[in-house]
């Protein structure tokens, strides 16, 4: 699946790793619970490191290590599901992760503006997704009165020039 | 009341545009309706049984009469000539187009007004007390909250895919005409010892299936911490809310599985990171700023005089629909929209005019919309009450039945609701028109009854005196009748008497009640302080003995 | 029991019918009837298609008396207007 980074294609310098299937050289992303069972042979491998948390899985499973990951991958297993945004930004502000996150699974094009607020940098798109369409999804609001994880000013910030409550 | 600045505006105008295209490409196919579906419903639209639905926010159930002019002319040029008020303060049209709805949301940002997520999993209109800012037992005027909660949610990108819908509520008076218990968060605003406002957040209440009274999980939150109490305890919700099965993933279900101890103690340690974070700090200046808009508007200096009046009719009005105001001179008014052998709740695009221009001349240009479907004038001079109700009177709208029998609380049912199992207009209508007689009304007294065409109780007739909800019996519609709701500061919800009825039967089981009541009261007792003291028992055997 | 297949129109929400000539028509008097549980089956994939095509959402079947009349009140509602406003949808037209 195509991936877009900084509303350009990117190529996925990851590969995912089964449960189970022997870990190859290089860049993997191993499941959560891959990553809680083999945690020590996994953080001396001289190779970027993923995990892949599941919709129904805390980031805070990963406090403390998120410096061991370059990639943490959130999944979507269905657009409804909402449970990563609230990974993202926990990821974001209070394990202050600064690696890439990307959003994957069954995300909806309307829904990567809010996801990039709450922390996500790189989305899994639908083969055929052009970029156009990336780039205007992503601006089609400019104002947000929440302050989040994106660099926007909220409204607030606008209003008062100042901290923002929200 | 609050006004849009510019980047209020803004946000509106960006989501007209943005919903503008997800029209056009449902419209060319780009969108299935699987995917469309999500979207819709946050600028709440929805697809009913015999055309769309588009459900107006009204923040806090507050209006201009510029703004209730504009959805008068909504009514007239997208729809048909009416609207209906609903049980959360905000308003529905039942027959928008699709194609007609970016130019409605368009025209509805000309007058600082929206659909934004007024319906979808995500944060619902914010809703208050209807006499705020008139009542003298409120502390603050709730809408002041109400509307630093209203943009603290909008477009909350954390918040927009939960479990299921979330609606919250705000009083501040110990009177609570909100309904604060039957939300998922319900929010009492009161001031400590010391005089300072103090925040108490219930989480867990709600309606519908399993209808559950909310508990205290933060108390006496103070001001500044408000919404980060609050993005606590939603960040809690979507995170450990069901998501495998939509009837059981309401925040209630969550503090009843885990309890109320334990819900605390989640949102508390969650609280804490968030305060730790700093950035949801609520500061002075911005309560100060919004705070502004709800300063009391330029009463005058008179003195309380009632008018007395030789006018019968205008005389049992007086009594009923008028309520007492905390500045002298001033009445707050109940513009009944529960005419006999009416619908409850909807308007013509006349009326909708008309309360306008009375606001315009008698109420500081304000109208609010009640969550028992009612408008009020909050702010009419008396010497202008004989005014108004001449006025209200001609235009079908003065009906003496505020908090009475025939006041009833009906959601659209079966006639217009793609989920309803049953009709509730009718039954209301039927009720209604057997109880007509404006003496036996004053003589039964306040009785909320509150009807339900299915189990999701947008009708909230669990919190009804009398509660009515609809079922379908192999094919046929039937109504199960409870007893003792309330959705005041000692909320309850309603027991089930027994057996239901059929349509034909209910006005006479309702009439049996009655009759109970009557026998069994003390004197001063409201049918629900009578039911409270003697129990479903009596009620219970005198119907099904006559029935 | 026979039975006919309905939806909503995707341009204005209007209640429809499958018709004989694969058309979607407004009355229910004008709706094919299914009399085998094999043709209403069938009907949905037509259902499927015109929702692909845009046409109209949600097909589903309901069922019918040998007289015509929809067996469930929803549809009966469906099929003629709100109950408390007779001066609205299809009956207003009839």
């Amino acid at each position: 699946m195509p991936l877009i980074k900084n509303a350009a294609f990117t190529e996925n310098q990851f590969v995912h790793v089964a449960d189970g299937e022997a870990l190859p050289q290089g860049n993997v992303i191993v499941s959560l619970k891959r990553w809680q069972a083999e945690r020590a042979g996994l953080v001396t491998r001289n190779a970027p490191l993923g995990v892949r948390l599941n919709s129904d899985q805390s980031a805070e499973a990963l406090a403390g290590d998120v410096h061991h990951f370059a990639v943490i991958e959130i999944d979507f297993p269905k657009f409804r599901d909402g449970r990563g945004f609230s990974s993202a930004r926990v990821l974001r502000q209070r394990l202050a992760y600064t690696g890439e996150i990307r959003a994957v699974g069954d995300v909806l094009r309307d829904q990567w503006l809010f996801m990039k607020r709450c922390g996500v940098d790189v989305f899994e798109v639908r083969p055929g997704t052009r970029l156009e369409d990336f780039r205007s999804a992503l601006a089609e609001q400019t104002v947000f009165y929440q302050r989040s994880s994106d660099l926007h000013r909220s409204i607030f910030e606008h209003r008062h020039a100042a901290t923002p409550p929200y | 009341m609050y006004r849009y600045d510019e980047f209020d505006q803004k946000a509106v105008d960006e989501r007209v545009v943005q919903f503008s295209g997800q029209v056009a490409r449902r419209l060319s196919g780009e969108l299935t309706e699987d995917e469309f579906k999500p979207l819709r419903l946050m600028n709440g639209l929805y697809l009913q049984l015999h055309a769309y639905m588009l459900r107006v926010a009204i923040p806090y159930g507050t209006l201009s009469s510029k703004q209730l002019r504009m959805l008068a002319h909504i009514a007239r040029k997208y729809d048909k000539d009416y609207a209906h008020f609903t049980t959360r303060q905000n308003l529905q049209y039942n027959w928008p187009k699709l194609a007609d709805v970016p130019a409605i949301l368009a025209d509805l940002a000309t007058v600082e007004m929206h659909a934004i997520q007024t319906s979808g999993n995500c944060i619902r209109n914010v809703t208050s007390d209807h006499f705020a800012g008139a009542s003298a037992d409120e502390v603050d005027d709730p809408r002041i909250w109400s509307e630093i909660i209203r943009q603290w949610s909008t477009f909350h990108p954390e918040f927009s895919y939960l479990p299921r819908k979330f609606k919250i509520a705000v009083t501040a008076a110990p009177r609570d005409r909100a309904a604060i218990k039957v939300h998922d968060i319900g929010i009492i605003i009161r001031r400590d010892a010391a005089e300072v406002l103090a925040f108490d957040v219930y989480v867990g209440g709600g309606q519908g299936r399993t209808p559950l009274i909310g508990h205290m999980i933060g108390e006496a939150v103070p001001a500044e911490d408000l919404l980060a109490y609050l993005e606590a305890t939603m960040r809690v919700y979507n995170q450990y809310g069901r998501r495998d099965n939509i009837y059981k993933a309401r925040i209630k279900i969550l503090v009843h599985q885990i309890g109320a101890d334990e819900m605390r103690r989640q949102v508390a340690v969650e609280f804490a990171e968030v305060k730790a974070q700093g950035a949801l700090a609520l500061p002075q200046v911005e309560i100060d700023r919004i705070a502004a808009y709800f300063a009391s508007p330029a009463f005058e200096t008179l003195k309380d005089k009632s008018p007395t009046t030789a006018n019968h009719a205008f005389g049992v009005w007086l009594e009923n629909n008028v309520a007492k105001h905390k500045v002298p001179g001033y009445a707050i008014v109940t513009v009944s929209l529960k005419p006999i052998g009416g619908i409850p709740g909807d308007a013509s695009a006349a009326q909708m005019d008309m309360v306008a221009s009375l606001a315009e001349t008698y109420s500081f240009d304000e109208v609010r919309v009640s969550h028992e479907q009612n408008l009020v004038l909050a702010h009419v001079r008396q010497r202008d009450l004989l005014s108004v109700w001449q006025q209200l009177d001609a235009a079908g709208l003065a009906t003496a039945n505020y908090g009475l029998i025939t006041d009833i609380i009906a959601c659209p049912g079966l006639d217009y609701c793609d989920l309803a199992n049953a009709r509730s207009i009718n039954i209301a209508q039927a009720i209604s028109t057997r109880f007509a007689n404006q003496d036996r009304q004053r003589e039964i007294g306040e009785l909320k009854l509150k009807i339900s065409g299915c189990i999701n109780a947008c009708g909230h007739h669990h919190v009804g005196h009398i509660g009515i909800l609809g079922v379908d019996k192999k094919g046929v519609e039937f109504y199960q009748i409870t007893l003792g709701g309330s959705g005041d500061e000692n909320a309850s919800v309603g027991e089930i008497l027994g057996p239901a009825f059929g349509e034909a039967d209910v006005p006479d089981a309702i009439e049996t009640l009655i009759g109970v009541y009557f026998a069994q009261r003390s004197p001063g007792e409201r049918f629900l302080d009578t039911y409270r003291r003697v129990g479903i028992q009596p009620f219970r055997e005198k119907l099904y003995a006559t029935h | 029991m026979p039975q006919v297949l309905t939806a909503n129109r995707l341009s204005d929400g209007e209640v429809v019918y499958l018709a004989t000539d694969g058309a979607w028509v407004e009355r229910i008097a004008a709706a094919q009837v299914f009399t085998s549980p094999a043709e209403g089956e069938s009907s949905l994939d037509i259902g499927a298609a015109a929702e692909r095509e845009l046409k109209i959402v949600h097909a589903y079947l309901f069922d019918i008396t040998p007289a015509g009349k929809p067996v469930k009140m929803r549809e009966i509602i469906r099929a003629a207007g709100p109950t408390v406003r007779r001066d609205l949808g299809k009956q207003a037209a009839l």
